[in-house]
Order: C-alpha cells, then sequence, then structure tokens
C-alpha cells in the first residue's frame, strides 16, 4: 500500500515534469491520471489497490463518529434516571487482530466510545479487558463490538 | 513492578513523537516574530525523548540517539558563545547580531539573523542539561 502511494506521487512528478508546469493543479491532475493508470494495473500490485484501504478507513472513521454520537446518549439516558438500575462489569475479549496497531486502534476507539472502557491487555495481545457501564449479557457486549469496530479494521488491512 | 503489556503505550508514542519534534523544531523557528524560541523548543524536544524514555527504556533511546548528552550541551555553549564573539572580528561590541534578507529557493524572501545561531546553541544546551539530568536520576537505582 505504501509502495502504491509512493509510485502514484512518482507518477504525479512525472506528469508535473513531462507537462513542464510546475504548479499545484499540474501535480494534481497528474495524481489522478496515475490513479486512473494504476487503477488499470491493479493486478500487477503485489497488495490491494490502495484506494480499498483508504476508503474503508474514511468508512470506520464515519463508523466511529456514529458509535461515539450514540453512545454518548444512551450515558446521557443512564446519568439521568432516576433510577440507578446498571449492571457493570469486567468482561473478556477475544480479538482476532494480530498487529500491535489494530489492537491499539482497537483498544482506543473502545475507549472512546463512553460506556466500555479497555483495562488491560494480555501479554499475547489476544484477549482484551474490558469494562463496561452497562452490561446485562457479556456476549451481546462482545457481538456488538465484533460487529462494529473489529470488523471495520480487519477491513482497512485485509 | 508488575510487567505490563505496553503495547498501546508504545504503538501510541512511536505515532506521537514523531508529531512533537516537528511542533518543536516549528516552535525553534517561529520565535523571532511570534511565540516560541531556542529554550522552548529545547525542552518540547527533551519532551519527546522523555515520551521515548517512559514507553521504553534508556537503552533503546541510547539506540536511537546514541549522543552523549553532555557534549550537546557544550557544543551549544560553544555555538552560543562564538556567535556572540563574531561580532568582535567585525570591530563592533560584544554580541551585536547582524541580519540580511536573502532569496532562498522555496522560502523566497527570508530574513538570515545570527540571533537564531544563538537560540541553537541555547536550544542545544537546553535539551542536553535537561537529558542528562533525566538520565542521571533515571540511572541511579
Amino acid at each position: 500500500m505504501a509502495f502504491q502511494i509512493l509510485l502514484n506521487f512518482f507518477l504525479a512528478f512525472l506528469w508535473m515534469f513531462l507537462s513542464g508546469s510546475f504548479t499545484t493543479s499540474a501535480f494534481l491532475i497528474g495524481y489522478l491520471l496515475g490513479l486512473l493508470i494504476m487503477f488499470a494495473m491493479r493486478r500487477t500490485f503485489k497488495t490491494r489497490f490502495y484506494l480499498g484501504p483508504v476508503v474503508a478507513l474514511t468508512a470506520l472513521l464515519l463508523r466511529f463518529l456514529y458509535e461515539l454520537i450514540v453512545a454518548n446518549f444512551q450515558v446521557l439516558s443512564i446519568i439521568l434516571k432516576p433510577r440507578l438500575d446498571i449492571k457493570p462489569g469486567i468482561f473478556a475479549y477475544e480479538t482476532e487482530l494480530t498487529h500491535g496497531w489494530q489492537v491499539t486502534l482497537l483498544s482506543l476507539l473502545i475507549t472512546l466510545t463512553p460506556g466500555t472502557l479497555v483495562v488491560d491487555i494480555s501479554d499475547d495481545n489476544k484477549t482484551l479487558y474490558i469494562h463496561a457501564l452497562h452490561m446485562p449479557e457479556a456476549s451481546e457486549a462482545i457481538a456488538s463490538i465484533r460487529d462494529s469496530f473489529e470488523k471495520s479494521i480487519l477491513e482497512v488491512s485485509r | 513492578m508488575k510487567h505490563t503489556n505496553d503495547v498501546i503505550l508504545e504503538t501510541v508514542t512511536s505515532v506521537i513523537t514523531f508529531i512533537i519534534f516537528l511542533f518543536a523544531v516549528h516552535l525553534f523557528f517561529a520565535g523571532h516574530y511570534t511565540p516560541g524560541g531556542g529554550f522552548v523548543g529545547g525542552l518540547m524536544t527533551s519532551a519527546a525523548l522523555v515520551l521515548v524514555l517512559l514507553a521504553f527504556d534508556l537503552k533503546t533511546l541510547r539506540t536511537i540517539l546514541p549522543f552523549d548528552y553532555k557534549w550537546i550541551t557544550t557544543l551549544g555553549l560553544l555555538i552560543s558563545v562564538l556567535t556572540a564573539s563574531g561580532a568582535l572580528l567585525f570591530n563592533v561590541p560584544f554580541f551585536t547580531h547582524a541580519y540580511d534578507y536573502f532569496d532562498l529557493p522555496l522560502f523566497g524572501k527570508t530574513s538570515l539573523h545570527t540571533a537564531m545561531l544563538f537560540d541553537l546553541g541555547v536550544y542545544l544546551v537546553v535539551v542536553g542539561v535537561t537529558m542528562t539530568i533525566i538520565q542521571t536520576i533515571g540511572e541511579s537505582d
């Protein structure tokens, strides 16, 4: 992916040198043309064409913002209830993510969405211990994280 | 001291250190017309190095930047003194600064000032002294 971005930049510079105009617009035109050529030649790359991860990353960002707003309102409703009927608890979450940065990203996303907080990570980066403000059922909480964030992160680095 | 898994701290450090370094350089160059300068730039650089120290350890920092920070302090003092005494060569009082406008490639019309060199000396002294203090305290177990 990094190699593809570098190649795209190289093609953009090449376009600037060929057209002899060193402006931002020439660079952008060259970049888009390079993108088009690379898209046509995408079978030659070892990894996935790099627009895929970029789109997936944008989708992850939007999903995170959505979850952030919804979860904040959920916590607000818990706070404003006259009766406190929450069930806090800590559950273990087995993750399929392998790289350190993926686990970090997942932990930060879980921590930033209100109601859940990563307390600890096991030494082999396989198990996250998460504290939840309200979890009637641990399996539900696990499934919600698995469906929302972990799938998106896997999509980015597929 | 219980062993904990620092994967989050280490990953975030390896990203954020670059940002802090860049901000320190920005502060250093901003010092002439806007708030900033050698002192706060040096402190910010030291902050980035201390973050590396906190996330990893002394050995890792030694492999990244194999400097003896006492020598960095010495170098900074030397640069400052030489910048100040350079004025004596032109028969003007000690510490007289000179500046001029130059047409540099990429930057356009830029004013270059010998105070910048003095600031570089201050920067190096601050980084050297801060890191020497922290490393000395950290090593004395």
